[in-house]
């Protein structure tokens, strides 16, 4: 059996299954369903989505962070693209790019205990947001490692509640 | 106007001509509207399936869209398997379903039923109108997105009260679809290079799929393989692409393949696919598939076919035809003498390879009863076969001297799928001889369209391969699941001569190999619908076939004892 590059040898190699894309659609209701519907009709798996508005009205970005499954992983893309309402998708996945998660922490402390936590906030660029006799909401938004790093140093401190975002990304280039 | 009356002037804008349709509570606003539209020819079917495979069948053999009504709820969901059928196919349909008013959708209202969730995995795109201002724009954005780039079917959701709305409709010229651009000029310097591939190439083959009938590329093909001296042979939906007995005809590739075909794609050096989607029933084991292939072509007018189950070389995406037109100016022929032993192992291959079938237990085989049909077929006739054995007989026993019409579910396998495609490929050839060619199982499952095919006196005739099981699943059990033949048995059913004559057509029982003659005679003479039941042997087999989970080296032949 000969192993030449045209075939996918029934694995699909060591490349990254994970595809970080952004995508502009017509903010149409049903849009998001038709997304989803085919990443897991084409047996991949979402392991984020954001969505939100752009500058442009009528349009929405959405940003996915897609595990590409048993296919090949440029058919994410491609299958995005071709769903009418999907008006450009980019993968960033290879791409310098920007990436930022948000992260909300509700940790419950008092005194030198609190002072300590807020320290540790303060550290990673986080902020304190909300603040009662019993707790305090911190935030910190960032990549993922910087998110992954906050979290782990507030685990000593009673977290009562964490809500965390997925990522919404951007590529550092300019195109005209 | 009403939003029904825009529908229907919107269709007739579009060029429609005939609907296959059902009328029920959602969609009664339309058929109320719908005799103040003579131009636009209704068939009322008995089964909203039979709508979506008559529509299907007639834009395979018409190029224009098929065009289907169903009510809401039931009606709708009855369409979704030949929705997924034409889908499968790239088949351009446009589906109208009426849907609940506004206000009550959600409610889980009187046949209110998702048909937008349901549909939306088995059509190219679908709309859901609630407001009248809507549906002259959705209608032309649904034809244009069905009939361009890879054809496809649409559906329209259109709620009733928005049926009744008032509206002085614009009419729009143009399409704004900033996320569909489906207009592909090919590649000029990949065409380029494609051509000095080929010319360069030892051992080349062209295979061609359905996309090379979409397009209308036949002629451009059998060029393309002609200049570059290429063995050409087809999948199962490319069938009629190619003439099969043109002398560099390789006829059909996959896992019920010719042997001959076979061979050349297992030792080909270059693959040139033209059209086609590479799939499962095309390679067997994928990892087996064409070792030897140094240069992949893969030519098709979607993008996401590029490298989704083999990674070419080269990807040229365009439609087939203008691919195929645009390079042949480019190919320089290669030398007879460099050609000459891959023709002549190829040839060696066919005397090797040859089809056979079983001649000596004095059944009637199902080959007697293709070789007589395709000699009346006199390389002209649209020939629809449904699903399983019948189709693979009908496939490989094709023998047309020029491009035809082979029609049948190659990518869904729809059982059920050819009477009512047929109905419709007649509809839109009038001037072509129909045959359909089906089992005795997948017939009865879309069966009651008889009636459709007697109300418009169609000249369909009806070639049953009726072996009183369902043959292909047993002969899966026979091979494949340990000789367990489990619920296949079909002894129970009805007197097809019987049937035929309840619908009013006339149905004729062949049992014998010289009955098969004069039972043709019969049929041909007898205007209109007519059906034979022909009682093949409840033994026989589609030869070859590769095993499951194997490569195509491995296939199997029927033995030269019983041929």
């Amino acid at each position: 059996m000969s192993t030449h590059d045209g075939i996918h040898r029934e694995s699909a190699g060591s490349e990254s299954r994970l595809r970080v894309l952004t995508a502009v659609v017509e903010d149409h209701p049903g849009v998001l369903t038709r997304v989803s519907g085919m990443i897991r009709r084409r047996g991949f798996n979402i392991q984020s989505l954001s969505v939100g508005p752009t500058d442009a009205p009528g349009r929405s970005r959405l940003t996915l962070t897609v595990d590409a499954g048993h296919a090949e992983v440029d058919q994410v893309q491609k299958q995005l693209d071709r769903l009418i309402e999907v008006i450009e998708v980019e993968d960033l996945t290879e791409m310098p790019k920007l990436s930022r998660e948000l992260a909300l922490v509700k940790l419950a402390v008092t005194g030198p205990r609190r002072d300590r936590a807020v320290a540790e906030v303060d550290r990673f660029g986080g902020r304190v947001v909300d603040a009662g006799r019993e707790h305090v909401i911190v935030e910190v938004s960032g990549e993922f490692d910087r998110v992954e790093g906050f979290l782990e140093a507030l685990r000593p401190y009673a977290v009562i509640e964490l809500a965390r975002s997925g990522p919404v990304a951007m590529s550092k280039e300019v195109q005209q | 106007m009403t939003g029904a009356e825009i529908v229907l002037e919107a269709l007739e804008r579009e060029g429609v001509d005939r609907i296959f349709g059902y009328p029920g509570g959602a969609n009664l606003p339309i058929y109320q509207q719908l005799p103040k539209y003579p131009k636009l020819q209704h068939v009322l079917v008995r089964h909203e399936q039979g709508a979506a495979h008559m529509a299907d069948g007639f834009a395979r053999a018409s190029g224009r869209p098929g065009v289907v009504f169903a009510t809401s709820g039931p009606g709708a969901l009855n369409t979704i398997t030949g929705l997924c059928t034409a889908y499968m196919d790239s088949v351009p349909l446009v589906a109208i379903t009426g849907q609940q008013n506004t206000n009550l959708v959600g409610r889980d209202a009187f046949q209110e039923s998702d048909v937008i969730g349901c549909s939306m995995p088995v059509t190219k795109h679908n709309y859901m109108v609630k407001r009248v201002e809507d549906i002259a724009r959705v209608i032309h954005e649904a034809f244009h997105i069905a009939t361009t780039g890879r054809p496809g079917p649409v559906l329209i959701d259109i709620c009733k009260d928005v049926q009744q709305a008032s509206w002085e409709p614009v009419w729009p010229d143009e399409i704004e679809l900033p996320g569909y651009r489906p207009a592909f000029a090919p590649d000029l310097s990949k065409l380029e290079e494609a051509a000095a591939a080929l010319t360069r190439a030892e051992r080349p083959v062209i295979l061609a799929g359905h996309g090379v009938i979409l397009s209308g590329g036949q002629e451009e093909l059998i060029e393309v393989a002609e200049k570059s001296v290429t063995p050409t042979g087809t999948t199962l939906l490319g069938v009629g692409a190619f003439p099969v007995r043109h002398p560099l005809s390789l006829h059909m590739t996959g896992f019920m393949g010719t042997g001959w075909n076979l061979r050349a794609v297992q030792n080909a050096d270059l693959l040139m696919m033209v059209g086609m989607r590479v799939d499962d029933r095309v390679t067997a084991k994928l990892s087996e598939w064409a070792p030897k292939v140094e240069t992949f072509i893969h030519i098709d007018i979607d993008p996401s076919e590029m490298g989704k189950n083999v990674r070419p070389h080269l990807e040229v995406v365009a439609d087939a035809k203008t691919a195929l037109a645009t390079m042949l100016p480019q190919i320089v022929p290669p030398q007879p003498a460099s050609r000459r032993s891959w023709l002549t192992q190829i040839d060696q291959w066919r005397e090797e390879h040859p089809l056979k079938y079983v001649r000596s237990n004095g059944h009637m085989q199902p080959q007697d009863v293709m070789i007589e049909m395709y000699r009346r077929c006199d390389s002209d006739a649209i020939v629809v076969a449904d699903v399983g054995q019948n189709q693979i007989w009908a496939a490989l026993w094709w023998n047309y001297t020029r491009p035809g019409l082979f029609i049948n579910s190659g990518g869904a396998g729809t059982m059920g799928f050819a009477f009512p495609a047929a109905i419709g490929a007649k509809m839109a050839r009038p001037e072509k001889a129909v045959w359909c060619v089906a089992g005795e199982g997948g017939f009865v499952m879309t069966a009651q369209e008889l009636s459709v095919a007697v109300r418009h006196r169609l000249d369909v005739k009806v070639v049953l391969l009726n072996n009183f099981s369902l043959g292909m699943v047993r002969q899966f059990q026979d091979d494949f699941y340990g000789g367990v033949r489990s619920e296949v048995d079909l002894s129970e059913m009805p007197d097809f001569v019987k049937l035929a004559e309840a619908y009013g057509l006339p149905g004729i029982c062949v049992e014998t190999v010289e009955q098969i003659k004069p039972a043709f005679d019969l049929a041909e003479r007898t205007p209109g619908p007519v059906l034979i039941d022909f009682r093949i042997d409840p033994e026989a087999n589609v030869y070859p076939i590769v095993p499951l989970g194997r490569g195509l080296n491995d296939f199997w032949e029927l033995p030269d004892e019983y041929a």
